[in-house]
């Protein structure tokens, strides 16, 4: 009987491989899989808030005006007046729902702007007011953000975003954080389809309200430009929007299936 | 390669100690495994993910120690012993160790 | 903004736990190999009946101990490969140094005693965070060999 102790190999005891790449792999494949959840809650929590009554939606809202600071300037009674009448006349072609009124806000921001927002409330920036051509070019802005109202495309963004903030609080991250996101998506957060839907409505009305879509592109040559000069500095989450250029292509097509591109256009004013 | 607990093998003869061979493994399950272990807590009973873990694991530190053993020249393991070590949460360490030993 | 500072935190953390944290393990190994080699006169077994055709002089317990904890990369790494499940080897090479640390330290107090083998080898292990069991609790633990060292007459 012999009493020894061989080398044994100890390595044995733990797994090959690097350490770092396998962090790497799981660290991508977490990402990728959150991401793919927040994909599909955020569109689930849009779809399911489309079956809101468009009443419930109003009577939360009020007058208010989400996401911004409305200003009662008395210079602005005038053009005030021009772009709830142009609203109105945009809203009757549109063929809203019984007892959908949009109601029309100017504020006074940096940029050029218009959004959509919940309550059936657009907002216009002076701005983007001042930048534009024709009654026409005006049109397909306001027609644009009736046909998200249309579409209940701000309350879809609130229910996806609300549904992310669930998640996020689910991973155990404060979902209070996500707050200033919301006006944001509110008023931006919609998919591609629902921008390209709402362009299609919106030549759609322009050719029911004025007998052409002429003027329509111009809309979009203009946010091409200022686009090209300020840095786009939000990044926008699950929510793209068509490109300035495919969005002009599509415009300039539509107007010329319609033989609008030497149609007389409306001037602007009130 | 055989093993036991006992310090020797009924009917045949230790005729070299090799020394003290070991094994260990840590490993986890999924977050659902957790998940529905934690559920399964609620009303107690079998919590049949873990046992499996466990097991797998305690199959791997046993396959580890006998790779040790078989290098060291052995062709059975005595006195083996496990232990068993929380490392975080659905996650433990198995161990298995003993001496390497050639029978005849 | 906030959200990026915390990411390169994290990052940078992540970094000087992966360099640093993996650089003392490579130094532990290297380490441990040489000691083993010096200490591979000293034999151990974990049978509790010492040889019976030898005669020994006298008979100690002896233990060695170490705490051996994680850094921050494979906490990171560990809790990442615990939601997918299987095999923690950033887990694995910290239990082998723990282990090996623990019998060359319980082999150098043999040596110290003059001892040449030791018999019924055990092993204890024993996590020592605070709120072990908590997927977010630093993991540290204690290793324990121990045995009966005997003296050649």
């Amino acid at each position: 009987m012999s009493y020894e102790n061989p080398e044994v190999p100890h390595d044995v005891n733990v797994a090959p491989g690097n350490h770092l790449i396998e962090f790497l792999r799981l660290a991508a494949a977490l990402v990728l899989l959150v991401l793919l959840a927040a994909a599909v809650l955020y569109l689930a929590g849009g779809q399911l808030a489309r079956f809101i009554p468009f009443a419930t939606e109003q009577r939360w809202v009020g007058d208010r005006v989400i996401g911004v600071k409305i200003e009662r300037n008395d210079s602005d009674v005038r053009l005030n007046q021009y772009l709830q009448q142009v609203t109105d006349s945009l809203s009757l072609v549109m063929h809203l729902p019984d007892g959908m009124r949009i109601r029309v806000h100017v504020i006074s921001m940096k940029t050029p702007n218009a959004f959509a927002t919940l309550g059936g409330h657009i907002v216009l920036t002076r701005e983007l007011f001042d930048l534009m051509p024709s009654e026409n070019a005006l049109a397909m802005v306001i027609a644009h953000e009736i046909a998200h109202v249309k579409h209940r495309d701000p309350i879809s963004a609130l229910g996806g975003t609300a549904s992310l903030g669930l998640l996020l609080a689910v991973i155990g991250g404060d979902a209070s954080s996500l707050a200033p996101q919301v006006a944001m998506l509110v008023q931006r957060g919609y998919t591609r389809e629902a921008e390209r839907r709402a362009d299609l409505d919106a030549i759609a009305a322009l050719q029911a309200r004025y007998g052409h879509a002429g003027g329509a592109a111009a809309v979009f040559e203009l946010l091409a430009a200022t686009h090209a000069d300020e840095h786009v500095g939000v990044p926008t989450l699950l929510s793209t929007h068509p490109t300035d250029a495919e969005r002009i292509g599509i415009l300039k097509g539509a107007a010329r299936d319609w033989r609008a591109e030497n149609a007389p256009l409306v001037p602007l004013g009130p | 390669m055989e093993l036991t607990n006992l310090e020797t093998f009924p009917g045949k003869t230790i005729v070299r100690h090799l020394g003290l061979v070991q094994g260990s493994t840590v490993r986890s399950k999924h977050v659902g495994k957790d998940f529905m272990a934690g559920l399964k807590n609620f009303v107690g009973g079998e919590l049949k993910g873990y046992t499996e873990l466990l097991n797998e694991s305690r199959n791997e530190a046993i396959a580890r120690m006998v790779a040790q053993a078989r290098a060291a020249g052995g062709n059975a393991v005595v006195n083996v012993r496990f232990s068993t070590s929380n490392i975080a949460a659905g996650a433990a360490e198995v161990m298995a160790y003993g001496t390497a030993v050639e029978i005849r | 903004m906030e959200l990026l500072f915390q990411l390169g935190i994290i990052s940078l953390l992540l970094l000087i736990g992966w360099s640093i944290g993996g650089a003392t393990e490579r130094r532990h190994f290297r380490s441990l190999v040489k000691r083993e080699a010096q200490l591979r006169d000293i034999l151990v077994f974990n049978e509790r009946r010492p040889p019976q055709d030898q005669a020994f002089g006298q008979a100690a317990l002896v233990m060695g101990s170490v705490v051996i904890g994680e850094d921050y990369f494979k906490r990171f790494a560990a809790t990442l490969r615990s939601l997918f499940g299987g095999t923690l080897r950033m887990y694995e090479s910290v239990m082998d140094r723990g282990r090996r640390e623990a019998i060359v330290r319980m082999k150098a107090a043999a040596r110290r005693q003059g001892a040449t083998m030791v018999f019924n080898v055990r092993f204890e292990t024993s996590s020592l965070s605070a709120d072990a069991g908590q997927r977010s609790s630093v993991f540290s633990a204690e290793f324990i060999a121990y045995g009966t060292a005997l003296k050649p007459r």
